[in-house]
């Protein structure tokens, strides 16, 4: 238990959490992310989202992927900074987040994304308490790639469909 | 060989001969039907799962099932009497089953090992201690390879100048007598010398039929009582026997179990009597109660044989599950390709491919039907419900059922038994009245309750009705202001005021009872309804009843729709609320209020792009499509309309449940994404919007 550090939002960065993972690292508002290649399924164009009226500003719609109707989310908003552009480099990645035991896919607008990193689990270290001006909960750590940080995301937490539906439910009132 | 599929089929199969088990004792509680009938059935489900339970090695379950089959099968051999207490019994029995049963599913459920012991208990006492009923051939009616003869000779036999060695030595021509037993019963007291107090015992292996050991005895048969037992050869044949649809007399006439003159008495008795035939011949001793079973089942196996049965297959949801989604893509497919080939212009090909299309309907339809199921089920389930409450009650209850065949979709149904539940616990604790009161109020004493089902254009129509109290509008408004549900200023329509029952935390009895009273349950009954995109209403009239009316679509998983749209928003409505279209002329609207003139008569309206909050500009034209659900209409304001398409119903994520209006998506032939309308809840939605802008 020695390796453990509390963060901010009670909160724990295990490092025995972190196995040898690949990381898709991703662009939003300058800042370089990165998130683990497992919950990655793929990644596309920004194109054709259809809007869902009356829903708040951090759901872009939804979209047709091979038939399958998917929530796209900003994740810009998410992090309560302004909603993205759309332009020429924008993506969704299509990400599957487990959810009641059972893997839910959604979709996440971002500026622009990167490459698929070897981060060695030594090289993470756990998210300042407090700096990064993103809820802390919804970082699994922060790793020095290069001369830049990355800051590395719990996808369950950035897309919890929990938070989202209450979100949601609250714009709807 | 995987065990763990063998294991869920056992529960399932397991679960619907419990199922079938309480239908059964049900029917014979309740005199719809006589023990005879249904023994057979429930035995053959307690046996069934005995033997399933023992492949597995669930002991537990063995031992206890074996109780229960010892039980049964002494009603079935007629020792005991299926009675009101030993249906009730077992009917705990098949409660106590259907836990350990489930349990074998989820660990979570607790297994009540008391109860367990004192159900075997009180099993142990008709095994034990109650005597054989009066069956004097009870011990002889064990089956032999020998005819056997029970000739109990009449007074006069002697006077009348007939000699039973005689007799004796006739029926030796027949065949190799043995075991012949020859005693006398001589009374105590006034023995006369010329009086027959002779009784024969006698065993025959012979190939003579009933008929001719019968005409043996023909000049005693008036004075003396003659049982001939049939050998079991001859009722093994009757297994065998290929028979057509036959009469049980008949059956065993022509087996040669029977004479035509036992047949005759046996149906004198049936006639005085109103017994089965088969007892009738049981009871003159004329043949044993294993033959006549045998017959029965040869009886019930010729019948299955007609045509008519339907004959069932089983097959794995999963497999269906992924037939309909397919159906799913090639329905949404067909539609790219329809308008593809619209853009084409080719006739000849687009006549074809209309061929296809029409096709393409009827496989779907043939598909989603065979999700369909009846909902008779669902009722019978609640049969037991009704009888237990009432019972726990002391109310009576007729029930009702009405339309029990009515098909809805699988997964509905069993969404629909939890809220049915409720409802009908509510109905008989809340809803009917104690029966003192009822007689004070000047009504029947047995309380009425009706369940229904019916088609009603393109969907189901469920409803359940009590002949109780009513509900008071005044007691819902105190109670649902007391708890803090509803604001004391608000003013609410009576129908709006009954909906407030569905509100969480509201109860209005007085006491809160084991049933109901909690103020869980009913919320329950409404989210559960509004998952199936289903509507329920109220119906009230005090002192009449309630009735709960339930409408749900008929499928989940592909509709009839409409396409318009509003903004660059697709929307689609379903086909069987459409009504009509008409061009919405601004001059059409009365006085700046959401009201329409349609023909004269007032149709209140919501315009879409308002209520969505939709941006984009208005058209020059806009159009307005009518909607009828149940006995409201609504216009709903669009800005193009583009015609009927096939929608396969994609669910939303689960994150929108709160969206309201909207019931879920589809893709269109374009690729795009259309959002399906909910129409009640949409005017639900608008009315609750106007509600709040207008009381600030």
């Amino acid at each position: 238990m020695s390796s453990i550090t509390p963060s901010a939002g009670a909160e724990f960065f295990n490092k025995a959490e972190l196995t040898h993972q690949h990381y898709l690292t991703f662009i939003l508002r300058d800042e370089y992310f990165g998130i683990s290649i497992s919950a990655v399924k793929e990644i596309i164009e920004y194109d054709n989202v259809t809007a869902i009226p009356l829903m708040p500003d951090f759901v872009k719609g939804v979209l047709n992927l091979r038939g399958e109707v998917v929530p796209v989310i900003d994740l810009s908003i998410r992090f309560n900074k302004p909603a993205t552009e759309i332009q020429r480099r924008t993506c969704i990645i299509i990400l599957e987040i487990p959810f009641e035991e059972q893997l839910v896919t959604l979709g996440a607008v971002v500026d622009s994304v990167c490459e698929v990193l070897e981060i060695q689990p030594e090289s993470i270290e756990s998210a300042p308490t407090f700096g990064a001006r993103i809820r802390a909960q919804f970082i699994l750590g922060v790793a020095n790639v290069g001369e830049r940080f990355v800051i590395l995301l719990r996808g369950e937490r950035v897309l919890s469909l929990d938070e989202m539906a209450t979100l949601i439910e609250k714009v709807m009132e | 060989m995987d065990l763990t599929q063998a294991r869920s089929l056992f529960i399932e199969e397991a679960l619907g001969l419990l199922e079938v088990m309480e239908a059964c004792l049900l029917e014979i509680e309740a005199g719809d039907a006589t023990a005879g009938q249904h023994i057979d059935a429930i035995f053959r489900a307690a046996h069934t799962i005995k033997g399933s339970a023992g492949l597995f090695g669930f002991d537990a379950i063995v031992a206890f099932t074996h109780i229960v089959e010892s039980v049964l099968d002494k009603v079935r051999d007629q020792k005991i009497s299926l009675d009101h207490d030993l249906c009730d019994l077992c009917l705990l029995c098949q409660d106590h089953l259907m836990t350990m049963i489930r349990q074998l599913q989820d660990d979570s459920i607790q297994l009540d090992l008391h109860a367990g012991e004192q159900l075997l208990a009180r099993l142990h006492l008709y095994l034990d201690g109650k005597p054989a009923l009066a069956m004097p051939e009870a011990e002889t009616a064990a089956m032999s390879e020998h005819w056997q003869f029970d000739v109990r000779y009449g007074a006069d036999v002697f006077r009348d100048g007939m000699d039973p060695m005689s007799q004796l030595s006739y029926l030796a021509t027949l065949g190799t007598l043995t075991d012949v037993h020859l005693s006398a019963e001589f009374p105590a007291e006034h023995f006369d010398p010329e009086s027959c107090y002779l009784r024969l015992h006698a065993n025959l292996a012979s190939e003579a039929s009933k008929q001719t050991l019968e005409d043996v005895f023909e000049f005693v048969r008036d004075s003396s009582e003659i049982h001939i037992t049939v050998p079991k050869s001859i009722s093994e044949q009757l297994a065998q026997q290929d028979i057509s649809d036959e009469k049980l007399g008949t059956l065993l006439v022509q087996a040669g179990a029977v004479t035509p003159r036992e047949l005759q008495q046996a149906l004198q008795a049936h006639k005085q009597q109103e017994i089965a035939i088969g007892q009738a011949l049981v009871q003159q001793g004329a043949v044993p109660p294993e033959l006549i079973s045998t017959a029965l089942d040869k009886q019930k196996a010729t019948e299955h044989k007609r045509p008519a049965d339907f004959q069932f297959l089983k097959v794995e949801a999963r497999k269906l599950d992924g037939l309909i989604n397919l159906i799913g893509e090639l329905v949404t497919s067909g539609a790219e390709m329809d308008s593809l080939l619209s853009e084409l212009g080719n006739s000849k090909i687009t006549e074809s491919f209309s061929v296809l299309n029409s096709l393409l309907e009827q496989i779907r339809d043939g598909a989603l039907s065979l999700r369909m199921v009846q909902i008779g089920e669902s009722f019978s389930r609640l049969r037991r419900i009704v009888r237990d409450v009432s019972k726990e009650l002391g109310k009576e209850i007729d029930l009702i059922v009405e339309g029990a065949d009515t098909e809805l979709d699988k997964s509905m149904v069993e969404k629909l038994s939890d809220p049915l539940m409720h409802i009908v616990r509510n109905a008989l604790d809340h809803g009917i009245e104690p029966t003192e009161l009822r007689l004070y109020k000047g009504k029947p004493a047995q309380g009425q309750l009706k369940l229904s089902a019916r088609h009603e254009a393109g969907s189901v129509v469920i409803e359940i009705s009590d002949d109780g109290a009513g509900l008071n509008v005044q007691k819902i408004r105190d109670k649902a202001i007391e708890k803090g549900i509803l604001a004391p200023d608000r003013d609410l329509s009576e129908a709006d005021t009954y909906k407030l029952i569905f509100e969480p935390g509201f109860s209005t009895a007085a006491a809160v009872t084991n049933l109901s009273g909690r103020g869980v349950g009913m919320d329950v009954v409404r989210r559960n309804i509004e998952e199936l995109r289903g509507q329920i209403q109220i119906r009230s009239a005090i002192e009449k009843g309630t009735t709960f009316s339930i409408r749900l679509p008929l499928t989940l998983a592909i509709i009839d729709g409409f396409l318009v749209s509003v903004a660059d928003t697709k929307l689609v409505l379903p086909l069987n609320m459409v009504q009509e279209c008409m061009e919405f002329k601004p001059g059409l609207q009365t006085q700046g209020r959401n009201y329409l003139d349609l023909r004269g008569e007032v149709l209140p309206f919501i315009r879409l792009s308002d209520i969505f909050r939709l941006p984009g500009r208005r058209l020059q034209r806009e159009n307005v499509v009518i909607v009828q659900y149940g006995s409201d209409r609504a216009g709903l304001v669009v800005d193009a309309l583009h015609g009927e398409l096939q929608a396969v119903i994609k669910p939303l994520n689960s994150m929108f449940q709160s969206l309201r209006g909207i019931g879920g998506s589809t893709i269109l032939g374009s690729g795009d994404i259309g959002l399906i309308l909910d129409i009640p809840q949409l005017v639900q939605f608008a009315t609750n919007l106007e509600m709040q802008t207008c009381h600030p």
